[in-house]
């Protein structure tokens, strides 16, 4: 038997260019040379489990990295509408109060206007202000003018010898036929006079004679005149014309006359309308209309059709606007003001707004659009994994490295070390340091960084352990021996025998860790402590449904997001569970 | 490419190698602070050379040292006491560097072919990477070489692309031979090489191994539980028991004159290919003892059939005969047997160890 395997040993290894004719069974033409890593490549491929996941992860990843490119908005791009909203437009009132008209250059102040208040109340004709004299004439109800002596020249008299002022200002052409109604009155001791059908009073002061004419400063009347032409105001406004026009208004009279010019009246429900040649020249009504948005001139159109939509106490009134569009407005009284409002274009973050071609998921709370988010929180989710593992694999690696390969009292060292880490609390620690990470008002893209760290410096342990196990498992292996007796270096030991021999353990090991990672991370958003607004990350985006109305109301919004942490970390765990299938050398090829 | 010192000495009669009371303790910590509550005495002093060419057999019970005995000579692990010569030089003296230096000229083949190579390498590296590391051949002639070693190994060049995992164990173990030879050395350490395999793949591990000493004028110490093999392939046999050797002659002699009652026990053992002959084996009782605790006297007279008195307290001494025949028992030694196998007079053990005579009385000691 031994002779028969002899022979057959020798043929292989002797008569190997016959073999090759003869088409025996031959070994590099039977199996493709396979290196360990492709063995496992090819075992991954097999798993169905594996493949769907490493599909999911890769779909993951071009979601994530591919998708932030390719979106249209930016990851904080607030988006905006305009949407029409009752908004207050005017406001009105009924006029209760007397209001002044002064005559231009006059002051007419406010203790002047609360002694014409207390005049009007008590019906004294006059009343004083300081040294001032005022008259109060009474044209109807609410409508006072009110007038005061005006000097228009002054006399000496010394033994009917008089002397005229004539430098007085505002005062009058001293003619002879003044002088002679002056004269005469002065002897009569009267202190009136009368000259060009005019009353002028006379008030004597030492021998020193003032003699003024009562004019019209002011008019105070509870009714508004609003022009139609800005331009007008100045006839509008003058003292005379509001009289003339209060009082021809009062009387129900069609017509009035001022300076020369007829004007027409037109009365219609609560209006009054002051027509000059057919046209509309002013309104005088007793209801103040306001803008309520500054910088808004409202039309005499709107003010009138307020005016009489308020007298006939209805609700809403319509008015064409510049592009001959109807616009509608509302009037609701609140007191005793109405308060006037239509609907307006305005601008409003874009929140909470539903799945539509614009936004596929919608907007969340901030008006931000929900997948951009979801695509730049899936980098910032997978790249904290990803860094945190290559962290943790840096140091577990080292730090077990060593502990395994020298061991002794340094492999006692670190090993308690990782015992002391062990004891630590993972998620309170974790709270403690992101908190930390608060107090120094870390900026959010720095904060992503320290939260790595912090995460990395927590999770080397087990990696750290698994390394030492192996190492101390590979170190007594034969092979591991052979090296020492066929004289390799230490460098070439440890970089060509005992790191390829971990590394299946570590991928696996990684590769699982992934996907607590990503739940960690996830947590800590979720809290609010983990990667801060205005970055995503799902976590953050899942954090909308701490809000119970949001997530009973806006599923748009949270839900994609869960599912994707679910789909990540599921991918991670089967790719994981696929590598450590393939890995392990009892399963089949 | 020969390394010095080969030629010098490979025509003469010289020593390769001389093992002299090598000890080698493993130390029993106990308690919080690692103090040494004893030993484990792996190796108590062995000694024994070996001649240029030749093969030397080390053969005994699992646990008796076999592997002990190689891993130190190689420096693989530190010894207790003693000296390892080669070729002159106490290796326990050198360097680290200068131990790198000497490490090819001394390889090892390990018992199991499976765990001895790294499964994340091809072949070619296993077999190269250390002739790269010390220069063994100049870079331009390095392939050829590594595909003359591997031919002369049994295994095709094509072989070096491929990863262990794709070979049988007869091959792996190929693949270690090819990987020690590769060094150039002088001397293997054979670990039980064919323990592992199959009978008619040990028949051509054990042929390769024969014809490699032949071409390359190997010396071997091969460390085997299988007599037959050790029979066929050994110039020398040593036997060990308990970290001892008890018994060291030539293959002849040894087999044809097996003096200690332990090696008459072992070669007992060997099955014989002719039914007719009737096989008396010495079935030993119990197991072997455990070495950090062994028994006092000579260590096998708890399991010996021809123990005396005297074995119980008084180890016995190393005995030559005259054709060089080395053995460790008092039935050979004259003083003792001519006092009977009885103690000493006067001795102080005398009266301890009458009494543990009389307890353990009761226990069959002998069986046939």
């Amino acid at each position: 038997m031994n002779g028969k395997f002899d022979q057959d040993e020798k043929k292989v290894y002797t008569n190997e260019a016959e073999e090759f004719t003869v088409g025996t069974l031959d070994d590099e033409r039977r199996v493709k040379v396979l290196s360990p890593s492709m063995l496992v490549l090819k075992r991954f491929m097999r798993s169905k489990l594996a493949i769907t996941g490493l599909v999911i992860l890769i779909l993951m990843f071009a979601f994530s990295f591919l998708g932030g490119l390719i979106s249209p908005y930016g990851q904080s791009e607030v988006f905006k509408t305009y949407e029409m909203t009752p908004t207050q437009y005017a406001s009105a009132i009924y006029n209760r109060e007397l209001r002044y008209t002064v005559k231009d250059g006059i002051t007419f102040d406010n203790a002047a206007r609360a002694k014409t208040i207390l005049a009007v109340n008590s019906g004294d004709e006059t009343f004083t202000v300081g040294d001032q004299i005022y008259q109060l004439e009474i044209f109807g109800e609410d409508l006072y003018a009110i007038s005061s002596t005006m000097t228009v020249a002054k006399v000496h008299v010394i033994k009917s010898f008089f002397t005229y002022d004539e430098n007085v200002e505002g005062g009058i052409e001293i003619t002879d036929e003044f002088k002679a109604a002056f004269e005469a009155a002065q002897q009569a001791g009267e202190n009136t006079m009368a000259y060009r059908g005019n009353i002028y009073t006379i008030a004597e002061d030492n021998k020193n004679y003032d003699i003024g004419i009562g004019t019209r400063i002011a008019v105070a009347s509870k009714k508004i005149f609003d022009a139609v032409d800005t331009a007008d105001e100045p006839i509008i406004n003058s003292v005379d014309f509001r009289i003339a026009a209060e009082v021809a208004a009062t009387s129900k009279a069609t017509t009035f006359e001022y300076d020369g010019t007829r004007y027409g009246l037109n009365y219609e429900e609560g209006n009054v309308t002051v027509l000059k040649d057919g046209e509309v020249f002013a309104a005088i009504s007793d209801i103040i209309v306001n803008p309520a948005i500054d910088d808004t001139l409202l039309s005499s159109g709107f003010k009138e059709e307020a005016r009489r939509a308020i007298t006939s106490k209805e609700n809403s009134f319509t008015l064409k606007d510049e592009a001959g569009e109807d616009v509608r407005f509302t009037v609701e009284q609140s007191n005793a003001n109405y308060v006037i409002r239509t609907d307006m274009p305005t601008e409003l973050i874009d929140m909470y707004s539903p799945p539509s071609a614009k936004h596929w998921l919608g907007t969340d709370a901030n008006g931000m659009d929900v997948l951009t988010r979801l695509m730049y929180g899936g980098r910032v989710s997978l790249m904290v994994g990803f860094v945190v593992v290559l962290i943790e694999l840096f140091i577990g690696v080292v730090l077990g490295g060593i502990s395994g390969y020298f061991g002794g009292w340094v492999d006692t060292i670190i090993m308690r070390l990782v015992d002391l880490f062990n004891c630590i609390p993972q998620m309170p620690m974790l709270l403690i340091l992101v908190s930390v990470l608060d107090a120094y008002k870390v900026t959010p893209q720095i904060r992503i960084y320290l939260l790595m760290v912090l995460l990395g410096l927590m999770g080397w342990t087990g990696i750290a352990r698994t390394v030492r196990g192996q190492i101390l498992m590979l170190r007594e292996q034969d092979f591991m021996v052979a090296t020492e007796a066929t004289g390799i270096g230490v460098r070439r030991r440890i970089f060509r025998h005992l790191i390829p021999n971990v590394m299946p353990l570590l991928i696996v090991n990684a590769t699982m860790n992934l996907g607590g990672i990503i739940i960690t991370e996830a947590t800590l958003s979720f809290l609010g402590l983990g990667v801060k607004y205005p970055l995503a990350s799902w976590g953050t985006i899942i954090n909308a449904a701490t809000n119970v109305y949001v997530m009973t109301n806006y599923w748009f919004i949270w839900v994609p997001a869960g599912l994707l942490i679910l789909a990540t970390v599921l991918g991670f765990n089967f790719v994981g569970d696929g590598l450590r299938d393939a890995f392990d050398p009892k399963m089949k090829r | 490419m020969m390394v010095e010192g080969k030629n010098t000495s490979a025509n003469n009669n010289e020593n390769i190698l001389e093992v002299k009371n090598l000890k080698k303790y493993y130390p029993i910590k106990s308690g919080m602070f690692g103090r040494v509550a004893g030993n484990v005495k792996a190796l108590d002093g062995v000694s024994f050379a070996i001649k240029h060419g030749q093969t030397m057999g080390l053969v005994g019970e699992s646990g008796c040292g076999k592997t002990t005995v190689g891993k130190t000579i190689l420096r693989l692990q530190e010894k207790t006491d003693g000296e390892v010569l080669f070729n002159g030089i106490d290796v326990f003296s050198l360097t680290k560097s200068e131990m790198r230096k000497l490490r090819p000229r001394i390889q090892i083949i390990f018992q199991d072919p499976y765990s001895s190579l790294s499964p994340r390498l091809p072949v070619g590296e296993i077999i190269g990477e250390a002739v790269r590391e010390h220069n063994i051949v100049p870079p331009a002639e390095y392939d050829d070489y590594i595909t003359k070693i591997m031919r002369s190994c049994g295994l095709q060049p094509y072989h070096k692309e491929r990863y262990p995992h794709e070979f049988s164990g007869g091959q792996r173990q190929r693949i270690c031979i090819a990987r020690a030879l590769a060094l150039d050395p002088e001397f293997i350490v054979c670990d039980e090489p064919v323990s592992a395999l199959d009978v008619s793949i040990q028949a051509q591990i054990i042929n390769l191994l024969e014809d490699l000493q032949d071409e390359y004028g190997l010396t071997y110490l091969f460390i085997s539980h299988d007599l037959s093999v050790v029979e066929h392939i050994s110039d020398t046999v040593g036997v060990m028991y308990l970290g001892d050797m008890v018994e060291y002659a030539e293959k002849e002699d040894i087999f044809g004159n097996p003096l200690h009652p332990y090696t008459k026990a072992l070669f007992s053992a060997i099955p014989m290919p002719d039914p007719t002959v009737k096989m008396e084996r010495i079935i030993l009782e119990g197991s072997i003892p455990s070495p950090a605790n062994p028994p006092s006297g000579c260590k096998f007279h708890t399991r010996c059939n021809e123990c005396m008195e005297v074995c119980k307290s008084i180890p016995p001494k190393q005995i030559t005969l005259d054709d060089g025949h080395m053995v460790v028992c008092h039935l050979y030694d004259e003083e003792v047997m001519a006092n009977g196998g009885k103690l000493p007079k006067g001795s102080e053990d005398e009266h301890k160890a009458i009494d543990t005579n009389q307890t353990q009385a009761g226990e069959p000691e002998k069986l046939s």
